[in-house]
């Protein structure tokens, strides 16, 4: 049996794993905190706490998800919007949780519309015991347009509501960001520069997911409409680790703390988050749709890639693979790598013929009597589209070649990869 | 009990339905469409089931196959279309039968009316029997614009499949709604007419611009050991029997001896467990290895907890009493049962018909008698005896008819 230490030190707090719920339906109570903590979480990033003059009023259904296949939550759209309890019983949760759970981290998520909200907040969870305070800046879905995403966008207001934050609490804070802009670093800085001591992102992307096609309204249809709302999943995971590659590459921002989220559901994904930047994860999708037990196998998993990789702790793997992202136009252009066919592991359905054929460069040429695909090396610009295709694994990279004309060592180009190769 | 008997296994969910189509390979060229003796085209459905096209999937299923929701349900599968599967490469073939059967379902629950009669080109033909071939052959020509009758005997469609395959494996609604669709589009069936009999084929010829035979082996054949036995009953006939008087089933015996290795001695075995017959044994001559029962039924009689015994032949019989000897190592089986079911294969009554056929087939290549105006088709023509074998041989005779007529214009 494994056993790692998955310990995490994140904004001068200590988590005994890295793994958090994050703030969002499935850290809505104490009951529910209470469970994810037993089931072994790390911590809790409380569902948003708003000022006492918001009024939550959430529509009936929320909910709609996005499939391929038979795949279930390929993506998730909600429309939910912040705890839709009082600000008393949230407070007393959140007192509660960290009375009955001391060696758990409890994050207090707040939203406010103006910066005596923001403070206020800030000052009334600090007194309820949280950890840790996360400021809500991004929701996509608020029907205040002084709250969530639209705040986010902008770093003037982002700067000044982090300091009032930081005027009302001592604790350390992280500001949570939006996907729904074009660069993040900006509002990210804006954070950093008001007070905030990290950053928490991506929040939901604003999506349409699907269509009642007879009804032709958007779903889920709430009396024959439909809003734009926030996207979640394993479907957002690839959005989400490109802004935490920019903001780790932003210049000053290089070792900026991050809590990553965005589809998050296996070990593999936040061996990923952490690879590219993030040293604390927040989990909601994958959590409704299989419940808190996953974290079983994330934490397990992770340990065992620990070992694999002869780590001791997560803080050696953090932004490991920052550094290997470059600009495109720095790649080395200089050679191909051809695939390689193994006709013993062929079973001839004749995926890559297609594949080249409709998608490529025509380099595959087909045996119609034997079912067997051959590479014509003459056509082939080592795309490896076919590899990804091959249903068997039975293609793999091959032969490197220098283009014409070009200068190298074939043996020292890196071209290896376990995913390319199944 | 009589419940248990008629139950069919349930069928795909949209959700597993599409799981099963996601492990498709969708296969350039793809062998499951070239082995399907019917052209149903496998690949192009579960193709479109892939995609979420239900209707696109009805579409191609009904217009290459007029039985579709049956042979989705009684195909031997794994000689064709799931035999040729590439994903027997990674692990086990696509469930096409099964992906059929969700699509062809989704047909009749939204009533979807696909093929369409042709119009009227002033032609007509006879067809002489209602069994999947029969049926087949009247679909292709009416959609050609033909003017169809069928002449049959028994007073329900279907042949074989109305009169033999039992309700669990191909539930009667399928089977009536099937054909209901085919009378929908103008085939007038004449029931409870014996060709030979009640009309002779000389009438018929007079009245119509062809005649297709398509009787099928309908007679159980009976060894001569057992000729007269009381306790011997044929396949065809129990099941007709069950089948008649669903939830009326009389002379349920105690214990049974059912002898033969094919898919009706399955049906058989299968049907006698289900009607909660304690002991039954199954007598087969060929070796497992040798087996002409298809894997999927074999599978599910064994499951029934029918006693299969191969590679013996009947020796002798005294009263319900048979001795089996085994035909390749020295050995004998002596069994007595409350009733001995011989399913050891039909034959073919041709009386009236103006030919004979020799081990269940005519005489000659193709569809085309010696009459110019007669052609046979389904098991009585050379190929397969399989339903869907009778809808590719229905299709071929139709096309052939369509040519010798019309020119195949």
């Amino acid at each position: 049996m494994i056993k790692k230490d998955l310990s995490v030190d994140f904004l001068g707090v200590h988590f005994e794993n890295p793994f958090l719920l994050s703030s969002s339906p499935v850290g809505n109570c104490y009951e529910m905190c209470a469970k994810a903590f037993d089931e072994g979480w790390g911590g809790v990033v409380f569902k948003t706490i708003g000022p006492k003059h918001f009024k939550v009023d959430e529509v009936s259904p929320r909910f709609d998800e996005l499939t391929k296949e038979g795949t279930p939550f390929v993506g998730f759209k909600n429309m939910e919007q912040i705890a839709e309890h009082s600000l008393e019983e949230n407070l007393h949760d959140l007192h509660q949780l960290k009375q009955d759970y001391p060696t758990k981290i409890v994050i207090a998520s707040i939203m406010g519309t103006n910066e005596e909200d923001w403070e206020s907040l800030a000052q009334l969870v600090t007194e309820a015991g949280s950890d840790m305070i996360e400021m809500n800046l991004s929701c996509p879905q608020m029907t205040s347009h002084e709250m969530g995403s639209d705040v986010g966008t902008n770093p003037e207001l982002v700067k000044k509501y982090c300091a009032a934050v930081k005027r009302g609490s001592d604790l350390p804070m992280m500001a949570k960001m939006t996907p729904n802009i074009t660069d993040m670093v900006p509002a990210a800085k804006a954070s950093m520069a008001g007070g905030a001591d990290g950053i928490a992102t991506i929040n939901t992307v604003k999506s349409v997911a699907n269509l009642d096609l007879d009804k032709k309204v958007a779903l889920p249809i709430v009396d024959g409409k439909s809003s734009i709302s926030g996207f979640s999943g394993k479907a957002v995971k690839p959005i989400a680790l490109r802004f935490l590659q920019q903001l780790r590459e932003a210049a000053g921002l290089e070792q900026l703390p991050i809590s990553g989220i965005g589809g998050i559901e296996t070990w593999q994904d936040a061996a990923e988050f952490i690879l590219m930047g993030a040293t604390t994860l927040q989990v909601t999708t994958s959590v409704m749709q299989y419940g808190y037990r996953i974290v079983k196998d994330m934490k397990n998993g992770l340990m065992h890639y620990m070992e694999d990789q002869g780590v001791d702790h997560l803080s050696e793997l953090v932004g490991v693979a920052n550094k290997k992202i470059v600009p495109v136009e720095e790649l080395n252009r200089d050679y191909k790598v051809y695939p390689k066919i193994d006709w013993d592991k062929c079973i001839g359905c004749g995926r890559c013929y297609v594949s080249c054929f409709d998608g490529a460069h025509q380099a595959i040429t087909w045996n119609i009597k034997t079912r067997r695909p051959t590479v014509d090396t003459s056509k082939c610009v080592g795309c490896q589209l076919c590899n990804l295709v091959c249903p068997v694994g039975a293609i793999t990279t091959g032969e490197v070649r220098m283009k014409p004309g070009r200068e190298g060592n074939i043996e020292d180009i890196d071209i290896e990869s376990a995913r390319l190769t199944h | 009990m009589t419940n248990k008997y008629r139950e069919e296994a349930p069928g795909y969910t949209m959700t597993t339905v599409m799981e099963e189509a996601a492990r498709c390979l969708l296969c350039h060229d793809a062998p499951c469409s070239a082995a399907c003796p019917a052209d149903t085209d496998p690949a192009s459905f579960i193709q479109s089931v892939r995609f979420r096209n239900l209707k696109g999937a009805a579409d191609t299923i009904r217009s290459n196959n007029a039985l579709g929701a049956i042979c989705a349900r009684v195909c031997p599968t794994e000689k064709y279309c799931e035999l040729a599967c590439s994903r027997s490469g990674i692990d086990v073939p696509i469930d096409i039968g099964g992906i059929q059967r969700f699509v062809t379902d989704f047909e009749q629950q939204g009533d979807l009316k696909i093929i369409e009669k042709g119009d009227s080109n002033g032609k007509s033909v006879a067809i002489v029997g209602s069994g999947p071939g029969g049926l087949q052959t009247a679909t292709t020509l009416l959609e050609k614009g033909y003017a169809v009758d069928i002449y049959e005997k028994n007073e329900k469609a279907g042949g074989y499949l109305t009169y033999g395959i039992p309700e669990y494996r191909l539930p009667a609604n399928i089977v009536n709604y099937e054909i209901q669709r085919i009378i929908d589009l103008g085939a007038n069936i004449k029931y409870n007419t014996t060709v030979g009999k009640d009309i002779t084929m000389t009438e018929i010829k007079a009245n119509h611009d062809a005649v297709v035979v398509a009787v099928g082996a309908s007679e159980g054949k009976v060894l001569s050991m057992f000729k007269d036995n009381p306790y011997v009953e044929s396949a065809v006939d129990f099941l007709a029997r069950v089948k008649e008087n669903q939830d009326d089933i009389v002379d349920i015996p105690g214990s049974a001896i059912v002898i033969g290795g094919g898919d009706v001695a399955m049906d058989v075995s299968t049907t006698l467990k289900r009607l909660n017959v304690k002991n039954v044994t199954d007598v087969a001559y060929e070796e497992f290895d040798e087996f002409k029962a298809s894997k999927k039924e074999l599978a599910g009689t064994q499951k029934q907890g029918v006693t299969i015994v191969d590679g013996y032949v009947p020796e002798r019989v005294n009263g319900n009493e048979v001795t089996f000897k085994h035909r390749n190592i020295d050995g004998e089986l002596k069994i007595k049962a409350d009733t001995i079911i011989l399913a050891v294969g039909q034959k073919v009554n041709t009386e009236g018909l103006g030919f004979v056929t020799e081990h269940g087939e005519v005489k000659f290549k193709g569809y085309k008698a010696k009459d110019e105006k007669v052609y046979v088709t389904g098991d009585i023509a050379e190929g397969d005896k399989t339903v869907v074998w009778a809808v590719r041989k229905g299709k071929e005779v139709a096309e052939e008819i369509d040519h010798d007529l019309l020119g195949g214009n």
